[in-house]
């Protein structure tokens, strides 16, 4: 990459860490009571300690807001991540971390986890038992679509659409079994929501997506070079398969953890990647950190966006992804079919 | 010059898919040789080529440097072969430099990136290859020639000492095509190893200095091009009629595929002729797969090298002297034995007036009249008088209506 372009781009990701850091404060501070931006800018402050005072809105702020933002962004820069590996992986700009049934395995878990009534004993369960999940599925897709050793990007794809139907069924059929205020929780989980969302939600995952995403980081080369093809890629030295299981394993434990506390959000694992890659290029020495800052930026608007504009109202954050994701996939496909092609 | 040996197969046998692709193959390749795979589709060469860089395992051994592949990483493979693929799609809009780069990728230690020096190497396989000015492109915008001048570039920047091509040519114009070859070539002198799978068999012949010819997964010959294609070598392999020759005018080595034998018996036809005027119809008869004989050329002239390349059997005198009475002879005997002579739309001159008297002897005569004899007599009328003696008992007629004689 130029130098010219490095520098762009670094300048890029730098305003949009101060984008996050602005938007952070003022989703913490609008809602449905809406707090002045100084009194919750000071109130953040208290927590580091640098400010000292009583404040009204402090419970508010640090217990229910704050927990909910910091954990939009942590979510939001987890799946755009796993879409940037996706993407890489499948040599394909429609990827989305859903490709891979790893969704459906946590919504089997998460069904089972508020089947067996665990939700109700500790709020760990959810989250265990939807990564569990996510992670078994992961793995059978894996071993299903190996052969000799090797996994075609189309075996994989066809495999991971099965088991998600599959376990889409199961859900389905577990579900019928549930009491009614079970189903609610469980559609309140599945359109992806960030509410109830409490300090133990970040702590569980901060420390996975944040390994994750380092280590995705660290294999940046590798992902480039991923992108000419796999035999390609082994003919300059990758190993693939060593490679290739390893992402699999880094990206289905990064889209269990966001999906375990937030239930399934889509779209931003896929617009996100696509937009950044637009603006900053496919390197993904700049791409992948671009599009973590950009994914916590797009989760927390949106999850502002849902509490806010309906005013006594929210509307769950998947929905409102979802409403703005899929016309812009749509305008994505039609460009394809215009111009042959995306780029 | 000492023969050190870089790449060393041991009956090497690959099976994909439950085919047996690779059926026991023996190759050893030294050290500046540009090798050409050479066979039809299906025969294995791209097996073959994927196989020698480690991506397809099979049985065998497989030697790259005195090493077995076996003991080798990706990594320390890709340092010592690099590999052209013959369709590589990149479907994101990398540069043409970053593409370049990831030649590069071998030789990157742990987290730290590409160095200066990369860098430089890669800029410096780029310039070989003619695509410094394409440096920030993205090659989602180039053409096919284009794409695949990044991709030789990029697989230059791997410095391996053996360099594998697959169909290296397949998306370049003439110009390019050549280029490729040539820059192959000159990396050969420089002490490289060039291995490619090839279609085009003339312009393996002329830059690779050994071709191997592959069918079925087995090699079939191998050596210098003109010892490895013969019309018996490409009638085993490709399942054609081919004649090979050396090509007078370009002195590089060329072939000319005939058409299918239709089953019509052999039929003799004697030709007489020269000067050029010979060579379509000889062609033609042997298109037909009739039995050709011709004569009397005089040594060197072309209608008696087409003649020969083809197979006929020829009665040739000294060149500059009139028809002795040995090939005379001879030359009346051959119109004798065959079914129909035919005497081509030649010029007539003294050194060979006594075709004309041969031709007299014809079962069946067929004279190709394109330009007036009056044109072509330079005997002051003796030769004119002879032809119209000969028109009298003959079919006249231009060479386009010939095909309504056979």
């Amino acid at each position: 990459m130029s130098h010219k372009a490095k520098r762009r781009s670094r300048i890029i990701i730098l305003a949009m860490l101060a984008a996050l850091g602005f938007l952070i404060v003022a989703a913490t501070a609008i809602g449905s009571v809406n707090v002045p931006l100084a009194e919750t800018f000071n109130i953040i402050l208290k927590q580091f300690g640098i400010t000292q005072g009583e404040y009204p809105n402090e419970r508010i702020i640090i217990y229910v807001r704050l927990p909910r933002v910091i954990l939009a962004a942590i979510v939001g820069a987890a799946l755009s991540m796993s879409g940037v590996v996706m993407q890489g992986m499948f040599r394909n700009p429609m990827a989305d971390p859903g490709i891979l049934g790893v969704s459906s395995g946590a919504g089997v878990g998460a069904v089972t986890a508020i089947a067996l009534g665990l939700t109700i004993r500790s709020i760990f369960f959810l989250p265990l038992f939807s990564s569990v999940g996510s992670l078994v599925a992961a793995f059978i897709i894996f071993v299903l679509s190996a052969r000799d050793g090797k996994i075609s990007v189309v075996n994989l794809v066809l495999c991971g659409m099965a088991v998600s139907m599959f376990l889409g069924s199961l859900t389905t059929m577990i579900l019928s079994f549930f009491r009614s205020d079970h189903v609610k929780q469980f559609i309140l989980w599945t359109s992806g929501s960030l509410s109830n969302t409490m300090w133990e939600d970040v702590r569980l995952i901060i420390i996975p997506v944040a390994i994750c995403g380092l280590a995705f980081m660290f294999l940046s080369k590798e992902l480039n070079v991923m992108l000419l093809g796999e035999e390609e890629a082994q003919s300059v030295g990758l190993n693939i398969g060593r490679t290739r299981k390893l992402l699999l394993a880094l990206t289905s434990i990064i889209t269990a953890s966001a999906v375990s506390v937030s239930g399934t959000i889509s779209f931003v694992g896929l617009i996100v990647p696509h937009m950044l890659r637009i603006i900053v290029g496919p390197d993904h020495r700049t791409l992948l950190p671009a599009s973590a800052v950009g994914g916590a930026v797009f989760l927390v608007f949106c999850d502002l966006v849902g509490r806010t504009v309906i005013p006594m109202h929210e509307i769950n954050v998947g929905v409102v992804t979802s409403l703005l994701g899929a016309p812009y996939f749509i305008y994505l496909l039609n460009r394809a079919r215009k111009y042959g092609k995306i780029f | 010059m000492a023969e050190v040996f870089v790449l060393k197969v041991e009956n090497l046998k690959i099976t994909l898919n439950d085919t047996e692709i690779i059926r026991g193959i023996d190759l050893t390749v030294n050290k500046g040789e540009f090798v050409g795979i050479i066979g039809p589709n299906g025969a294995g060469k791209t097996t073959l080529l994927k196989s020698l860089n480690g991506i397809y395992r099979g049985s065998g051994d497989i030697f790259i440097n005195g090493a077995h592949i076996r003991n080798m990483g990706t990594r320390e493979i890709a340092r010592n072969v690099s590999l052209m693929h013959q369709n590589t799609e990149i479907t994101f809009p990398f540069t043409a430099l970053e593409v370049v780069m990831t030649g590069r990728y071998p030789y990157l230690k742990g987290i730290r990136g590409e160095t200066a020096r990369d860098y430089a190497i890669a800029r410096r396989y780029m310039e070989y290859t003619g695509i410094s000015k394409l440096e920030d492109k993205p090659v989602t915008q180039m053409s096919g020639g284009e794409r695949q001048r990044v991709l030789f570039a990029k697989t230059l920047a791997q410095e391996a000492g053996i360099i594998l091509l697959d169909e290296p040519a397949s998306n370049l114009d003439i110009a390019y095509a050549e280029q490729i070859f040539r820059l192959s070539e000159s990396l050969c002198r420089e002490g490289k190893t060039v291995i490619a799978a090839v279609h085009d068999l003339k312009i393996a012949a002329r830059y690779c200095t050994r071709l191997v010819l592959m069918k079925d997964g087995l090699v079939v010959a191998d050596g210098a091009p003109s010892e490895v294609i013969t019309a018996d070598n490409l009638s085993r392999a490709y399942n054609v009629r081919a004649i090979v020759y050396k090509n007078r005018i370009t002195g590089e080595l060329d072939y000319y595929l005939q058409q299918p034998m239709k089953k019509n018996g052999t039929y003799k036809v004697h030709v007489i002729g020269g000067g050029g005027s010979a060579s379509g119809i000889i062609r033609f008869l042997a298109d037909r797969g009739c039995e050709i004989s011709g004569g009397v050329f005089p040594h060197g002239d072309s209608d008696l090298n087409c003649a020969e390349i083809f197979g006929a059997e020829t009665v040739s005198c000294k060149p500059f002297m009139e028809i002795d009475d040995e090939s005379y002879s001879r030359n009346v005997a051959l119109i004798r034995e065959a079914s129909m002579t035919i005497l081509c739309n030649m010029p007539f001159g003294r050194l060979n007036i006594r075709n004309l008297e041969a031709a007299a002897h014809a079962t069946r005569l067929v004279i190709i009249e394109d330009d007036r004899p009056e044109t072509r007599d330079y005997t002051n009328g003796e030769a004119l008088k002879l032809y119209n003696t000969l028109k009298g008992n003959a079919i006249t007629i231009t060479s386009a209506q010939l095909h309504e004689i056979l």
